[in-house]
């Protein structure tokens, strides 16, 4: 009792009374009892009013339903999916790390001292996260959009929304937008209520605008000792933990790794002797996107493209609990990886285990080395101390000189004397250790070649240590492959496995009657005939399971071995290697002194061409003998295959795809228990009744496919089907590949998503390890077919509109495209109403263009943004364009205006001849035919180099055109055409890796940057300037007309002769003089208009004083009912206020 | 990056399959030793011509041949596809020789693919352009090719050495191919064939027609071969005739053989390794197919023994789906097409007998090929 009045009194349950919790309980309480209520729905409450109104609503309930819907795509992703990345981006000093922690305290429970790197936790029973933090720099921003599948933006609310946050938010829009949440952090710097909410609400619509009405923009109020209020986080991180990444069309085409953990495996050696030596690191990380299979390229985003020399499978370091039946999760489940962020000292690798001392815990005798001679100069050096520096100072590690000198007991012998030997070396050549044979190759050769002696070790130097390895046991691959081949083609039976021997007739037709005997008797034991081929071997019928079985387990590796040859652990890329495939003029002697794969090769080679110039001849020809089909019982053999023939035998044809096929079915009913024996109990059921089972359980397939995608049945028909095929071809994916082991699947069909690879990446730059930033994010992504050529790209790109200016063509730009950044030198375009792009000097202001550029290709429909500038003390918005790839060729068809102009040297009628306006006459050749025109509008046309017309004298250049009409000397000629543009071949991978990280990344400058840094003013083109215009009064000739068209014109139209007088005519002279009366009336008009005139005039002025007044009155009016207006609603207000307090006071 | 990295590869065989997948892959290939050691050697007229083909139908594709046609470099383009194009084949090889890889670059084309190609239209070494018009289109249309747009026309047809036949093919765009599971042969509903003559008298075409009938009577009655007898410009410039069947399953699964006599006499050709065999008589060629025929449908497989290699080849053409097919004993052409997927694109297929039926199950995962050169619209 004691106890329980110390403990902090809790407030007691109370058990919710309305609220759709109450409504629930008290719905099960009366199924419990037993109480059935019948609602009758109320029919005239939902009848229709108004016809059209219910058309119209629904309609509208359609349109809707159908906006609501996408195209299904397919989800390729098997099984554990990897950690779901969020990334926390924001400005600078605005509690983004401290969001990371919290959310990490609020998963794991577990403090992280500082963020450094991915941290991946374990969330729930099958859900993980990875959190990075986006370092506010564009380079990192750009990668970290490009993984990010949850984008957590924190804001300072005390502040407002700043530049990076829709930098961050354009970046993700282009490359494929993710979820996005707001987190708005300072808000305990307000200390006014009012102002906190109107800025929260102004906040939270400015965001809204920007992303979507309604996205989730969280509050976080304040510090609570140095972290956020737990209740808050705890909000945030279930909201975090609900959301469910969309599939992006880019990342669900490439797989892409992002490395939390990078180490440098670099031989010490090599470092020791160069510092500034290429490296080679090994990355870390869980893949994602699709399926990433062996010798793919792959692009590490600010360093450049590399192949990966060795991919391995780690177990996860971070995995999800085993499945059990507990609902929440396990404190010792609630996992935490974080390799970069110094938390847990201990790193497990594929044969190592790292153990992090920090740096200043260890003393390196070396590093006083260089500096500390001088001082130790006075005294005697100790003996012990140089005999340590000694040997820190050796360049060559004791197996390396052990390896040079040999002692030859034998003698060399370049001739294998016994094939043992040979086999044995063979053996320990490919010794079972995938890459990392490949890290040291020259050591290793060295031993198989000269070394004859039998010893059974192996040293190597692998990440930094050296190792010994001592040899125990035959190479299983490789041995038992040369050993499995033997046997192979002894018992390996032609007729039915695969290949026909164009000699072997005499058992094909044995082979064929017996299938014969078969159907018609349908009995196990003939069917057994079937499969027994070899007589020698297994004779016995009776014993027929045994010897089937194990000829089923071996003859499908074989069968692909012969195929594809060696075994299937050598089947590395071929690609970017010297593959020879073997001449056949070498004897079959010296077969054993080739590798093991063109070996088999040649196996493969004895049944079909193997030539390496035979005939490409895609058809079969080689029936060899042909059976006399018009024999009734050759017929009856195939009679099943035919419609006439037997259904039901044909269906069980169909029906039973092998051995492999029993399994896959298990697996889908998830009968798990024991696979080893019951797959091989299986298999012979299945030959001897598996048919109708399958049939069964293949229908069930189907309905169980059908069922599962739909859950809710009233969607629309097409997307229904749709998704269903995609759900039949998805399990399908999972199924076929279930009966293969592991290392056959990876090779098949890759690494699936979502396994912690290690990536060994050779020959990287040692910028790379030097200036390497936990921080910033490594990017690791993989490259498709073709896109590690390099061409021409067509863009629609329009200009930010936050961007100030205008973007001029051949200006550098940055552009973010696909994994890559790059530096491009970008031509803008338009297309004209026919066809032609034309080019653009600059961007237009509003509009969408073409762009043109150099670079590493992508496939149509990937977006990418521009950048001019990336360094972080910029003011404006540094976003400059968004586009998107339309298509790519090899030639830049853009075009722009040319006008050449000419002047005429000679008229002759209207052939004129042209000069200046070519410079040759193989260039007059080349614009034969095209159309010219004087300024004054007389159309022509270019007809030939007029040399020959002219004196031959001539200079070159001069064209002979004809036009509609005779043009003059004083003429200007113009040609107008259009020439082609050359998009400059240039593009700068961005290698912001390879420097230190605060550094901008400096490319090729723009002119106005190359301008303003030498001081060189803009050119001016006088010619372009504007000058007044001056024009002289045309003067005009009189118009003359011939003497011979005089004659024939009519006499109207002839120009009449008449002479000019001196004096003007009596008529022009005549002086009017008026009337007595008229005058009398004229001078009484006159008196009136100025009578008139008058009054009009002083009315005028009066209205103008009246008008005047009347201003003046109104304006007072207003002034006061102004007054009166303010105070009645200053009345009204204050009235309304004290009714809501009296109100509200009243509800309280 | 700026490097190029070249594929190196020997001799002259599967020549066309290494083009093609080098153009769709685009990877630059060298071929060294094209017939090195041969009295004739270097690269064959039909080679020669097929590069031409390529040249056609790409844009910038770079070809460099040596001096003694012993080595190719070639360094792939973009494939542009277009309409009304006319290509002349060489007539030492016939035109299913060349049909074979333009189908598949004309899927992957910019535009779609509209060519009139001339030559050799039915010889006995490749498949005939019956064949390609009633088997293959058909295989093709399986991996979600739009089916109206792809189209094969015989305009004329042109038998061996003069040839002179003319057809028109037309092949649609795709963004991908789709994968299949295609693994039920079913049972063959129908037989239909053509037999065609040019130059020679339609006797030959009843004779073979009816000796194939003989065969096939036993088994289906439901056999129709259609005739198809040429005069003047459309029999092309030399004498023969020919048949070519195919049989239809149920599921829709084709099989074909087919063949051709040249009626020329041997003296006015050239060349010196063709054996002087003596002449069949019709009727035994018609047997003969026939019986080539049942075979393959004795054999097993939802395809014949000469469209395995491009079964394979759309398979591993496919999105990043699994593909599942079912084929008969594999022949050495289509081996020959597994080892160079392998190299290309590096897909490998999973090979696993089916010891009841004696057939062969084929699985892989597509590698998820995209139409790059497509315009986005």
């Amino acid at each position: 009792m004691a106890a329980d009045e110390l403990m902090p009194s809790h407030r007691s349950h109370r058990t919710p009374k309305s609220g759709p919790t109450a409504r629930k309980k008290s719905e099960q309480d009366k199924k419990k009892r037993g109480i059935t209520v019948n609602k009758t729905p109320n029919f005239k409450a939902f009848g229709v009013k108004s016809a059209r109104r219910a058309q119209r609503s629904k309609s509208r309930a359609a349109e809707k339903d159908q906006k609501r819907l996408h195209l299904p795509k397919i989800d390729r992703t098997f099984g554990e999916a990897p950690p779901f990345v969020v990334v926390v981006q924001g400005p600078p000093g605005v509690g983004k790390s401290l969001v990371i922690k919290s959310l990490v305290k609020d998963f794991t429970k577990q403090n992280v001292p500082e963020v450094r790197g991915p941290i991946t936790i374990v969330q729930g029973k099958h859900k993980r996260f990875q959190f990075v933090e986006c370092p506010n720099e564009v380079n990192a921003m750009v990668d970290c959009a490009k993984v990010a599948d949850l984008a957590l933006l924190v804001v300072d609310g005390s502040y407002g929304f700043e530049m990076e946050t829709f930098e961050f938010l354009n970046i993700m829009q282009v490359h494929g937008f993710p979820k996005v949440m707001g987190v708005l952090t300072h808000l305990d710097k307000f200390n006014n209520v009012k102002k906190l909410r109107n800025t929260k609400h102004h906040l939270k619509h400015r965001f809204w605008t920007e992303i979507y009405s309604g996205a989730k923009l969280f509050y976080l109020s304040g510090l609570i000792h140095g972290k956020y209020s737990p209740r808050e986080v705890h909000n945030l991180a279930r909201f975090v933990s609900i959301i469910t990444p969309q599939p992006l069309t880019w990342r669900t085409s490439h797989p892409y790794v992002l490395a939390d953990r990078l180490e440098d495996v670099t031989p010490p050696e090599n470092v020791q002797m160069d510092k500034k030596c290429d490296r080679n690191i090994t990355l870390y990380g869980y893949l994602r996107g699709c399926n990433f299979k062996k010798g793919m390229k792959v692009h590490i985003a600010g360093v450049g493209d590399y192949s990966v020399a060795g991919v391995t499978a780690l177990p996860d370091p971070c995995s999800l609990p085993s499945a059990g039946k507990r609902k929440g999760l396990r404190d010792r489940d609630k996992l935490f990886y974080a390799p970069m962020s110094g938390i847990g000292d201990l790193l497990y690798d594929k044969d190592a285990v790292y153990i992090n001392i920090n740096d200043h815990q260890v003393q390196y005798s070396k590093t006083d080395d260089g500096k500390g001679e001088p001082t130790n100069k006075g005294k005697g050096r100790d003996v012990g101390e140089d005999l340590v520096k000694s040997l820190q100072n050796t360049k060559y590690s004791v197996d390396e000189k052990l390896d040079k000198t040999f002692i030859n007991i034998f003698g060399k012998k370049t001739s294998a004397s016994s094939e043992t030997k040979l086999k044995a070396e063979d053996a320990y050549q490919s010794l079972p250790e995938g890459s990392d044979s490949e890290s040291q190759s020259g050591d290793d050769e060295e031993d198989v070649v000269g070394n004859d002696s039998e010893i059974k070790q192996e040293t190597e130097i692998h990440g930094g240590r050296l190792r010994r390895k001592a040899i125990f046991k035959q190479d299983l691959n490789e041995d038992d492959f040369e050993e499995a081949d033997d046997v192979e083609l002894d018992s390996y039976d032609p007729n039915i496995y695969g290949f026909k021997e164009a000699d072997d007739v005499e058992s094909d037709k044995n082979e064929v009657e017996d299938g014969g005997d078969d159907f018609a008797s349908d009995s196990p034991d003939d069917e057994a005939g079937d499969y027994q081929i070899d007589d020698k071997d297994f004779g016995n019928i009776s014993k027929w399971k045994a010897p089937l079985k194990e000829k089923a387990r071996k003859k499908n590796p074989n069968l692909m071995q012969i195929v594809y040859g060696a075994s299937g652990s050598s089947a590395t890329p071929l690609i970017n290697e010297n593959h020879d495939i073997s001449d056949d003029e070498e004897s079959d002697d010296e077969d054993f002194f080739k590798p093991k794969g063109e070996q088999s090769k040649n196996l493969g080679g004895e049944w079909d061409v193997g030539y390496v110039n035979s005939e490409d001849c895609s058809k079969f020809v080689n029936y060899g003998y042909l059976k006399n089909w018009k024999e009734k019982e050759v017929c009856e053999s195939i009679r099943d295959r035919f419609t006439t023939g037997d259904w039901s035998k044909a269906a069980l044809r169909d029906k039973n795809l092998g051995t492999g096929g029993e399994g896959e079915d298990d697996e889908l009913y998830g009968d798990f228990e024991d696979l080893e024996t019951g797959e091989k109990h299986k298999s012979h059921v299945n030959m001897e009744s598996g048919a109708n089972e399958n049939e069964d359980e293949d229908a069930e397939v189907v309905e169980r496919d059908g069922n599962n995608p739909r859950s809710q049945a009233n969607e629309p028909g097409y997307v229904d089907k749709l998704k269903e095929e995609l759900e039949i071809i998805k399990q399908r994916n999972e199924l076929e590949y279930n009966d293969l082991d592991e290392e056959t699947r990876i090779e098949l069909a890759g690494f699936r998503t979502g396994t912690y690879l290690r990536l060994e990446i050779h020959n990287v730059p040692y910028e790379m390890v030097e200036f390497f930033d936990p921080c910033h994010p490594i990017l690791v992504g993989g490259i498709g077919f073709g896109e590690d050529n390099v061409g021409y790209m067509q863009a629609r790109l329009k200009r930010h509109r936050w961007h100030k200016k205008v973007l001029k063509t051949r200006d550098p730009i940055i552009v973010s495209i696909g994994w890559r950044r790059y530096q491009t030198m970008p031509v803008y375009a338009i297309e004209d109403r026919n066809g032609r792009h034309r080019m653009l000097k600059y961007t237009p202001e509003h509009m969408h263009c073409l762009a043109t550029f150099w670079g590493p290709l992508v496939p149509p429909n990937t977006g990418f943004v521009a950048f001019q500038n990336l360094s972080n003390n910029q003011a404006g918005f540094r976003i400059t364009a968004t586009s998107v790839v339309l298509e790519f060729n090899h030639q830049a068809r853009i075009v722009k205006k040319i006008k050449m102009v000419g002047t005429p040297c000679k008229i002759k009628k209207k052939t004129a001849f042209i000069k200046d306006m070519f410079t040759s006459d193989l260039e007059i050749a080349r614009f034969e035919g095209s159309s010219v025109r004087t300024v004054s509008g007389i159309r022509g046309q270019v007809k030939k180099a007029g040399k020959n017309m002219l004196d031959n004298k001539a200079e070159e250049g001069i064209a002979r055109c004809t036009f509609e009409d005779q043009i003059h000397m004083s003429d200007m000629v113009f040609l107008r055409a259009w020439t082609t543009v050359e998009v400059p071949q240039f593009y700068n991978p961005l290698t912001t890796a390879l420097q230190p990280r605060d550094k901008t990344w400096n490319g090729m400058k723009t002119f106005v940057e190359l301008r303003r840094e030498l001081n060189i003013p803009v050119p001016v083109n006088k010619d372009s300037l504007y000058k007044p215009i001056e024009r002289k009064p045309k003067k005009f000739y009189p118009l003359k007309i011939p003497k011979s068209l005089q004659k024939d014109l009519p006499f109207t139209s002839k120009p009449k002769d008449i002479p000019k007088r001196k004096r003007a005519s009596v008529d022009d002279k005549r002086a009017v003089i008026m009337e007595p009366k008229e005058r009398k009336e004229h001078a009484i008009i006159q008196q009136f208009q100025l009578l008139q005139n008058y009054k009009m005039k002083k009315k005028k002025v009066t209205d103008q004083k009246k008008r005047k007044e009347y201003e003046a009155e109104k304006a007072k009016n207003e002034e006061i009912n102004k007054k009166r207006r303010r105070e009645e609603r200053r009345d009204r207000y204050r009235e309304e206020d004290k009714q809501k307090k009296k109100t509200r006071r009243s509800q309280d | 990056m700026g490097k190029t990295m070249k594929m190196r590869m020997k001799g002259s065989q599967n020549l066309r399959q290494r083009l093609l997948l080098s153009t769709l892959s685009s990877t630059p290939i060298v071929i060294d030793d094209i017939r090195a050691d041969e009295m004739i050697p270097g690269l064959r007229p039909h080679e020669v011509n097929l590069l031409r083909l390529l040249e056609i139908v790409t844009d910038d594709a770079f070809v460099e041949v040596n001096e003694t046609g012993t080595q190719l470099k070639y360094k792939p383009g973009i494939i542009m596809g277009g309409k009304n194009l006319v290509h002349t084949c060489s007539l030492s090889r016939s035109i299913g020789y060349y049909l074979e890889p333009l189908l598949l670059l004309g899927l992957f084309g910019k535009k779609p693919l509209s060519i009139r190609l001339k030559g050799i239209t039915n010889d006995p070494r490749d498949p005939s352009v019956d064949t390609f018009r009633s088997t293959t289109l058909n295989i093709i249309k399986r991996f979600g090719v739009p089916a109206e747009d792809l189209e094969l026309k015989i305009e004329a047809r042109g038998v061996a050495p003069n040839g002179g036949g003319e057809i028109l093919l037309t092949v649609p765009n795709v963004k991908t191919l789709s994968a299949v599971h295609w693994v039920e042969e079913g049972m063959v509903k129908k037989i239909r064939g053509i037999t065609f003559s040019t130059r020679v008298t339609s006797d030959f075409e009843h004779s073979m027609r009816f000796a194939a009938r003989g065969i096939f009577n036993n088994l289906l009655p439901d056999v129709h071969i259609f005739q198809d007898h040429r005069v003047g410009a459309q029999a092309g410039k030399s004498p023969g005739y020919g048949i070519s069947l195919v049989a239809e399953t149920t599921t829709g699964c084709y099989m074909s053989a087919d063949t051709t006599v040249s009626c020329e006499r041997p003296d006015e050709t050239g060349e010196l390794d063709v054996e002087k065999k003596e002449r069949l008589p019709a009727e035994d060629t018609g047997v003969e197919v026939a019986s080539w025929l049942l075979q393959e449908i004795e054999k097993g497989g939802v395809v014949d023994s000469t469209h395995q290699g491009l079964l394979f080849l759309l398979c591993a053409l496919s999105e990043q789906d699994v593909s599942k097919v079912r084929v008969g004993t594999l022949s050495p052409y289509a081996v020959e097409t597994l080892r160079n997927i392998m190299e290309f694109l590096g897909v490998k297929f999973v090979i696993k007998p089916d010891p009841l039926t004696g057939t062969v199950i084929l699985k892989c995962t597509g590698s998820g090929l995209i139409n790059l050169s497509r315009k986005l619209s």
